[in-house]
């Protein structure tokens, strides 16, 4: 059976409204709607190691800021990037904490090659997730976070108008979905994780002014409320993880897109990563040799 | 099951998602040929410059004409020279198409009026080749206890410290001569640096905006410019001060001359200045040229536009015609001198 999304999307107000309040409610109390379903791993009398994952990506990335540019300028990206997880105590096989972070580096050209934007961003999440079992081993993760990204895109060339500024806070939801598999005798888990910010605020300059205007203390129309139709973002980052035990290797891909609309400007910012990054302490998926004297909870699957 | 069926479906509509929200603001984009260039071009004009209505400009009747000159056989560097000369239309000198081979630049601001100045006649006749310099300023007390300095360029950042040397030197004098003659302009946060020196509470200096949106008359309300005096303990100058002035006097030295001239005791002596009275932004168009226009008006304490240039005091209009300065005589400086010559001396504290 499909579902008609158009008419859930597009059928009444009200039931806009409805989706929306339900997203923002999944998103912000995930552990309470478990809350009360804990089972005996429940407390402290389990151990829940975090799981941290450490990665570099090299990619490209397209950028149009039209602040600087009615000109698309793309290059390659350079990021680190570091996933930090954790079963709750008060719900561990259901309560998941999270950070994210992660700074990346881009330089840019535009399409003649007559000049050359760099791009300095960074950006961290904290958020909570409900994680729950499906049938064929998989596990779906659904929560939110709050976060910050900020960070400037310079293009030199330019006289009053030489940085798009960028900084934004905000809720986002955020799922995922993980299944292991074993190749031979080695564990690998893949998993995907998506992020979408939902409500936000941003920083926009106005269309033709200058900083120096800024500067003089004129910060009107600077802050906008984000949402969907003016500052859609998404962050997917699917990965294979190879458990080797003590520790683990992760290969994938990363997709990011920013976009904003605000004071007749446009700025859209679409990165392709290569992923490679190594999980210290592993995933958890390869037995251990000595049974644990206690239960043991990971947080990715 | 049912699960499944959910993810199964929900990834196609975050994909549709993804694509339908961020392509709900597109922006014109230009194929990199001849009338795609041209067209980038006159619309980063019709859409950001500042000074269509101001100059009374037809930009689409401009575009019109320039784009006929172009034809399929019209070269590259063809097409270059007809956007300059579309853009010299403007009368601006914040205004440059720059390519890798040559930036065009609209002189006739400058070209057109005579000059006012000779450098080599103030250093040999009037400094007699010895003068102090600290922060690009060469400064010098003349005879007749008149203080002087030229600052020939605002892009030359100015010393808080340089400039409390150079107050400090000259303070024991009738008045102080500040000469900005052929100062093409620069750092606008140098006028702060002056301003501060000669006002002993917060002034506005004139009004700032900015374009809202593409349309010709989408401006933002005008943020006033404020100065404030310098820190306690920095010298400052309280008498009187006469600003020399010519037509090559642009951008910032035009604002710092506009800010001046509201100030109680100064008086501006020589020419018109050349104006640039709109803070320059830079785009491009698909083939790499660079285009700077101006983008942000300046207006004066009164609100009016300052783009055409900052008038002389009432009564101070001076010329120094060029044979005369080539006999080693400068007008305006003597003009100046003139003025300030039997004021009384500071009173010493």
């Amino acid at each position: 059976m499909n579902i008609n999304y158009s008419k859930i999307f597009y059928s009444s107000e009200k039931r806009k409204i409805a989706f929306v309040g339900a997203m923002l409610f999944l998103m912000l109390f995930p552990a309470w709607i478990k809350g009360e379903s804990t089972d005996s791993l429940a407390g402290a009398g389990s151990s829940r190691p975090v799981t941290g994952i450490y990665s570099f990506e090299i990619g490209r990335t397209d950028v149009l800021a039209t602040y600087l540019s009615p000109l698309h300028y793309t290059g390659a990206q350079y990021g680190v990037t570091g996933e930090w997880s954790k079963a709750m105590p008060f719900n561990p096989e259901s309560a998941v904490m999270h950070f994210d972070g992660g700074l990346n580096f881009c330089s840019l050209l535009n399409p003649a090659h007559t000049a050359r934007m760099l791009g300095f961003t960074g950006d961290f999440r904290w958020g909570m997730s409900w994680k729950t079992t499906l049938p064929y081993q998989l596990t779906l993760t659904a929560g939110g976070s709050v976060g910050l990204n900020g960070g400037a895109y310079y293009l030199m060339r330019n006289s009053n108008n030489p940085v798009q500024a960028m900084a934004q806070a905000a809720l986002s939801l955020r799922g995922s979905i993980a299944r292991p598999f074993t190749i031979g005798r080695l564990p690998i888990l893949v998993r995907d994780v998506v992020s979408i910010p939902t409500v936000s605020a941003f920083f926009a300059p106005q269309y033709g002014e200058t900083y120096y205007e800024i500067y003089l203390g004129n910060h009107s129309g600077l802050a906008h409320a984000g949402w969907w139709g003016n500052n859609f973002c998404i962050d997917n980052r699917l990965t294979v993880a190879l458990d080797f035990g003590r520790t683990a290797m992760t290969l994938g891909y990363h997709f990011q897109a920013q976009t904003q609309w605000a004071n007749h400007l446009n700025t859209k910012i679409f990165t392709h990563s290569f992923i490679i990054g190594i999980v210290p302490g592993g995933l958890g998926l390869k037995p251990k040799a000595k049974k644990a004297d206690r239960p043991t909870v990971y947080s990715l699957f | 099951m049912k699960s499944l069926k959910s993810k199964d479906t929900y990834i196609p509509l975050l994909l549709l998602l993804t694509t339908f929200l961020s392509a709900c603001h597109d922006s014109p984009e230009y194929p990199n040929n001849l009338y795609g260039n041209f067209d980038a071009l006159w619309e980063i004009v019709d859409t950001r410059y500042c000074f269509l209505d101001e100059k009374e400009l037809d930009w689409d009747e401009i575009g019109r004409t320039y784009r006929e000159k172009i034809t399929p056989e019209t070269t590259p560097t063809e097409l270059f020279f007809i956007c300059a000369d579309m853009l010299d239309e403007l009368k601006d000198g914040h205004v440059n198409l720059s390519s890798r081979f040559t930036t065009s630049y609209y002189r006739e601001w400058w070209t057109d009026y005579p000059q006012d100045f000779s450098l080599r006649t103030l250093e040999e006749n009037y400094l007699e080749f010895n003068w102090l310099s600290t922060s690009g300023i060469m400064y010098k007390q003349l005879p007749g206890e008149i203080a002087y300095m030229y600052y020939p360029s605002f892009s030359t950042p100015v010393g808080e410290t340089s400039l409390d040397y150079i107050l400090a030197i000259l303070h024991n004098s009738r008045g102080l001569i500040i000469d900005i003659r052929d100062n093409g302009g620069g750092l606008l946060t140098n006028i702060d640096t002056f301003i501060g020196r000669f006002i002993d509470k917060e002034i506005n200096g004139g009004y700032i905006s900015h374009k809202t949106g593409p349309g010709h008359n989408d401006f933002s309300e005008p943020y006033p410019i404020t100065y404030k005096p310098a820190k306690e303990g920095r010298v400052k100058w309280t008498g009187p001060i006469i600003l020399l002035t010519n037509r090559s006097c642009y951008s910032a030295a035009n604002s710092f001359a506009s800010v001046m001239k509201s100030l109680p005791n100064v008086k501006v002596v020589g020419a018109r200045t050349g104006g640039g009275g709109g803070l320059p932004f830079t785009s491009e168009i698909p083939i790499g040229w660079g285009v700077r226009f101006s983008a942000s008006p300046i207006y004066n304490e009164k609100m009016e536009c300052i783009e055409f240039g900052i008038d002389p005091s009432q009564g101070c209009e001076v010329h120094s015609p060029t044979e005369q300065l080539a006999e080693g005589k400068d007008a305006i400086l003597d003009f100046a001198i003139d003025q300030l010559k039997d004021l009384p001396l500071p009173e010493k504290n």
